[in-house]
């Protein structure tokens, strides 16, 4: 991953931080990505009541309507069985948030503890971690992921588990730097000489640190959650049917591709913009919060 | 030095290992029973069972996996279940369909990324930077595979510029098509088929490689942005040294290096994406061919190129490990 | 100026070579764009249907059945008789003075025995179930083959045409089975193999020597892969390939309205059906099977989803398979949508409620994800709480083949003469895929399978179709219409079995 260059930036000065303000935060990048998935989290949330229709309700007569834009009921047309695709965009959001903010969370948990550990313990500790993470790494990203689904299944369960199991090293990566830099300094030694155990020391004194680097790293992470759940059910390897998601809606469409364009059309966008959306958000955040992770490029994997 | 480099790929073997393993062990225990999917529908038991037989099937997980390991060790990936021939003969033909791909990709990538990055980065919060990073987000925001779609709707479906799936025409490549078609195709003096290979390469291309153009763009930009402060930069235009000179000898060359780094270390995801993307453009490659081997259990040959996708990977990521150790000098001698 | 001119010019050659690389396809040369590939040089180590098309016509099989005459009729083989004192005895007459392409040498009853002891002892074949009602094959002389089975069977055609694979005794004991297959594939077919690149294409050449290739046949064929529909579709729009096969139901209306192509519809012998093994509950009450057969509104289905291409099934088989009875399915074995019998049917059966799954391939058979997405709620509404499954397809036929999956969706193909397929899914003993075990479906296929007067035959099949609806182990949905996108520039009628013959092809001057 991209991100280990900043691992390696961390030998440098850290410029001074900021205050904590809101005028910084009104940059373009900032409020044009927050409005985007501002937008994500209230029509996730809210679909129950925004959906026009039941998303699963079929209707077999008005079966691959083209949108009706305002013109009719089915704003943005209807699928092979004749459900609504706005209702489904709506509830296939609201399975995207929940994935995404799932395997961000998992991933961060299981990363952040692992590299803490690993940087504070070092020794053989650290070296078995890190041959962990270099075989997780070393697999290519998606291979990784389809072997697991193929191995156990469809379900939400799954798919978050096939997620999770490449996305925790960034944040280990990193969580080891900061755990590696800081169990040398005297007030370690002083934590330690009162008598403060191991476990208190890395979570009051390692993990706060890590907080900023964390954020940027979980908003790339949700973007390529989103995209890498997409992917998978494109290839027929996530959720069960009655979930709807926006990757299986694409693979879906795909079949209708030069016939019926909007199933496989607004999918996608909502995929695109909010992958963007989350981007520029990060990007932002990340200007903000913690510049060394600038030379890196992006999270995207 | 050498020492270093040593160390390091003795390093990487067992991580090799340890990941052929993993998939070995994933794909045997994963449900599907190959003789069941690639014998007919209305095959007895009994041929089902001398299938499995014959492909060892029938002996212990233990064995299997002790027969598989050595084989690899002794450069021996098996013979495909499908196929009937060598995993590195099946594989090798369709490998070349991927690398094509991907080096296309790569100069799609960097041609439209490097010069972006370099206007955006030499002139902050211009029209040229807008434009530029208006490039660079959508080329990392953008799944591949949804892109790719889109790109046959429209460019091949409505427009018809362009081929919408494959590799070549019949009849133009002339057997040519199996290994670097349009290289090939240049050399043998056939510009009919190299034309034909172009047209069909373009839109996966574009497809795979707008990712990747996303991140070397905005590599590139942030690199140049702190090298633009650099003092040799004011001393060379003190010097009266052209603007476009400075931009594009000084500040480009010094720029390269973590754009090289990132770009490198990204050509991992490529690979991966490649996978997809083979299956949406219906590309000879070996991504396509790992999907249809994943779908028919055909396990010698899902190994077979994991370890070579692993291989490709860990070679890559090393190279670049290399190329940063010899430019910063801290990493090469520190720990 | 010179810029300009040059774009221009540079613009031209840009478009004149993609014109040309349209026009690269005329003539005599016919392109196929197929769905399957064949993966290996010996012919005896597939079992796709492709396979057995091209094999048929480059080495040659005894015969194939003619759907034009409804019946079969003999290739290599030009007549047969069943011995009337023992019906396990037949016997295969084979055309004289048949040359061999390349060499000339005639087909003699050898090669005939040589090939049935090659499909049961080549460690790769995949074609044992295509003999595997003959229990010994032997040369009476030059030109007759004695076939002896192990059990009376009626049926023996249905294996043995089409599929059993004649190939030259001498070529593969001088040549050895590698370089036999890879070299000297020469047959008794009117097709010579010119090029095979395995999971690639085909490439076929008349051989004008054969006597049953005429002029306006294609010169060359070529099958090439082409899995995705939107593929096909679009190469025969830009007229890279001539013949298109499998097109969509969505994409029918496509190659209607294009100027160089049609569509051309047939029946196909695929029957697709709704599978429920009463080894599990709560399929073991005949009554909830019996009612989810009448709360599938089937109509609606075929009209919405499949576009009106596919032909609903009253009973197993439909107007193209062997002994279809017209009359009798309309009386006896329609199975009329009625959710109102079904929820009594659902209650009568004493069903909780439980939650029961419906497991489908994707993207298997056409439109099988929305189809059977489109039967949830009809199941819902009669009280049957279903719920879709759609496993990967290696997952799910490992457990269709061991019998643990309970309700799935499921199409059987190469259905002509229903007796094999019958007795697979519904015989006790067949196969676990549904586990069923009924007497008097036992007895109705016992009987047919001995009686070998057709009409007699045709009246014991359809006593075998009555007893399996009642016993409804699976509700027979329809047989999807196969649509082929063909060329204006031949004339071509596509066989339901999908294969493609180039002596059925005439390429237009």
């Amino acid at each position: 991953m991209a991100v280990d260059v900043a691992v390696a930036d961390a030998a440098r000065p850290v410029r001074a931080r900021r205050r904590f303000a809101i005028r910084p935060l009104l940059k373009p990048k900032i409020v044009l990505g927050g409005a985007i998935v501002l937008t994500l989290i209230v029509a996730g949330a809210l679909a129950p009541w925004l959906a026009p229709f039941d998303p699963n309700a079929q209707n077999l007569d008005l079966a691959l309507k083209p949108p009706q834009w305002l013109l009719g009921p089915h704003i943005l047309g209807t699928d092979a069985v004749g459900r609504d695709i706005l209702a489904r965009l709506f509830y296939g959001a609201r399975v995207s948030l929940v994935i995404a903010v799932m395997v961000v969370l998992i991933s961060g948990v299981i990363g952040v503890t692992l590299g803490a550990i690993s940087g504070y313990f070092a020794g053989i500790v650290d070296f078995l971690i890190q041959k962990l993470v270099e075989v997780v790494w070393a697999f290519p990203p998606l291979l990784l992921a389809i072997a697991i689904m193929a191995f156990l299944g469809q379900g939400l369960r799954n798919l978050i588990l096939a997620l999770v199991m490449q996305r925790w090293i960034s944040y280990c990566r990193v969580a080891r730097g900061q755990a590696l830099s800081l169990r040398t300094r005297e007030f370690v030694d002083a934590a330690r000489a009162l008598g403060a155990s191991n476990t208190r020391i890395i979570v009051r004194h390692i993990v706060p640190n890590l907080f900023q680097s964390a954020v940027v790293i979980g908003t790339f992470a949700m973007a390529s959650a989103i995209i890498s759940e997409a992917a998978l059910s494109f290839l027929g390897l996530g959720v069960p049917p009655e979930i709807p998601t926006w990757g299986s809606m694409l693979a879906d469409g795909r079949t209708y591709i030069s016939t019926s364009w909007w199933l496989a059309l607004f999918p996608g966008l909502c995929i695109f913009f909010t992958v963007l959306g989350i981007n520029l958000l990060g990007d932002g955040l990340r200007d903000l919060l913690d510049p060394r992770l600038k030379r890196s490029g992006t999270g995207m994997g | 030095m050498a020492g270093y480099l040593l160390r390091r790929v003795i390093g990487t073997i067992p991580v090799i290992l340890l990941i052929t393993s993993l998939v070995f062990l994933l794909i045997h225990a994963a449900p599907g029973d190959p003789a069941d999917l690639l014998l007919s529908d209305q095959a007895t038991s009994q041929d089902i069972a001398e299938a499995r037989h014959r492909w060892g099937l029938d002996q212990p997980f233990y064995v299997q996996y002790s027969r598989f390991i050595v084989n690899v060790l002794k450069g021996d990936f098996g013979t495909s279940f499908r196929y009937s021939d060598p995993v590195i003969t099946v594989i090798g033909e369709r490998l070349p369909a991927t690398v094509e791909l991907a080096i296309v990709s790569l100069l799609i990538a960097i041609a439209l990324g490097l010069p972006l990055g370099v206007w955006a980065g030499a002139k902050p919060n211009s029209w040229a930077d807008n434009l530029g990073s208006f490039f660079g987000f959508f080329g990392i925001s953008m799944p591949n595979f949804w892109f790719g779609i889109m790109l046959i709707l429209v460019v091949a479906g409505y427009l018809n510029w362009l081929p919408s799936s494959g590799r070549s025409t019949y009849g133009i490549a002339r057997g040519s098509e199996t290994g670097f078609y349009i290289v090939a195709s240049l050399l043998a003096g056939n510009f009919l088929a190299a034309w034909d290979g172009v047209r069909h390469i373009i839109l996966p291309a574009v497809a795979l490689g707008t990712n990747m153009m996303g991140i070397i763009m905005r590599v590139t930009r942030s690199a140049v942005l702190e090298v633009m402060h650099e003092d040799f930069v004011r001393t060379a235009r003190a010097k009266g040294v052209a603007e476009s000179t400075v931009l594009w000898r000084h500040v480009l060359r010094n720029a390269l290096v973590p754009v090289i780094t990132v770009a490198g270390l990204e050509l991992g995801t490529l690979l991966s994406g490649s996978i997809i993307v083979e299956t949406v453009f219906a590309w000879p490659g070996s991504g396509s061919l790992l999907i249809s081997a994943i779908e028919s259990r055909d396990y010698p040959l899902i190994t077979g190129t994991v370890i070579i996708y692993t291989l490709a990977f860990v070679a890559i990521n090393f190279m670049i490990d290399i190329l940063y150790g010899f430019v910063d000098p801290r990493i090469r001698f520190g720990k | 100026m010179s810029w300009k001119r040059s774009a221009i010019a540079f613009a031209a050659v840009v478009a004149a070579l993609g014109a040309n690389a349209q026009r690269a396809t005329a003539g005599g040369r016919v392109a196929i764009g197929v769905t399957e590939t064949i993966a290996s040089y010996d012919p005896y180590a597939d079992s796709v249907s492709l396979a057995y098309g091209i094999w048929c016509q480059v080495l040659g099989c005894l015969g194939v059945y003619d759907f034009s005459k409804s019946d079969y009729v003999g290739m290599l083989a030009e007549s047969w008789e069943v011995d009337k004192a023992d019906p396990t005895i037949w016997t295969f007459h084979l055309r004289h003075g048949l040359k061999r392409q390349n060499d000339g040498k005639e087909l003699t009853a050898d090669d005939v025995v040589f090939s049935f002891n090659r499909v049961n002892t080549d460690p790769a074949s995949q074609q044992k179930q295509n003999v595997a009602p003959v229990k010994e094959m032997s040369a009476v002389d030059k030109y007759t083959v004695r076939v002896v089975t192990k059990e009376p069977t009626a049926s023996l055609l249905e294996y043995l045409f089409d599929r059993f694979i004649i190939t030259g005794k001498d070529l593969y004991e001088k040549y050895g089975a590698n370089e036999a297959d890879r070299k000297y594939l020469w047959g008794w077919g009117p097709y010579k193999l010119k090029e095979l690149q395995i999971g690639q294409r085909i490439v076929l050449e008349k051989d004008s020597a054969n006597p049953q290739v005429k002029p306006e046949n294609p010169d060359t064929i070529i099958f090439t892969i082409m899995r995705e529909p939107e593929q096909r579709v679009t190469a025969l729009l830009n007229n890279e390939i001539q013949v298109a096969e499998f097109i969509p139901p969505q994409l029918a209306q496509r190659v209607r309205e294009a100027k160089n192509a049609r569509l051309v519809e047939s029946s196909s012998v695929e029957i697709m059906f709704l599978a429920m093994s009463p080894k599990h509950r709560p399929w073991d009450n005949v009554k909830l099977r019996q009612a989810v057969c009448y709360a599938i509104n089937r109509d609606a289905i075929i009209k919405s989803i499949l576009a009106g291409q596919a032909d609903r099934l009253d009973g197993p088989i439909g107007p193209a398979q062997y002994s279809y009875d017209a009359n009798y399915a309309k009386t006896n074995l329609y199975i009329p949508y009625d959710p109102a019998k079904a929820k009594e049917l659902v209650k009568e059966s004493g069903y909780t409620g439980e939650p029961v799954d419906l497991y489908t391939p994707v993207g298997r058979y056409i439109d099988d994800k929305e189809v059977t997405q489109a039967m949830i709620p009809m199941l819902n509404a009669v009280g049957i709480n279903a719920r879709l499954r759609t496993p990967e397809w290696a997952t799910l036929w490992a457990d269709v083949q061991k019998g643990k999956t309970a309700f799935y969706y499921m199409g059987r193909g190469s259905v002509v003469d229903p007796s094999p397929a019958l007795s697979q899914y519904f015989e006790t003993g067949g196969s676990p895929r549904i586990g069923l075990s009924d007497p008097s479906i036992d007895k109705a296929l016992a009987a047919e399978r001995v009686e070998f007067d057709p009409t007699s035959r045709k009246k014991e099949l359809n006593v075998a179709f009555k007893a399996i609806e009642d016993a409804a182990p699976a509700c027979f949905m329809w047989s999807h219409r196969m649509l082929h996108g063909i060329s204006n520039t031949i004339e071509f009628e596509p066989d339901p079995t999908g294969r493609i013959f180039g002596t059925h092809i005439v390429v237009k001057q």
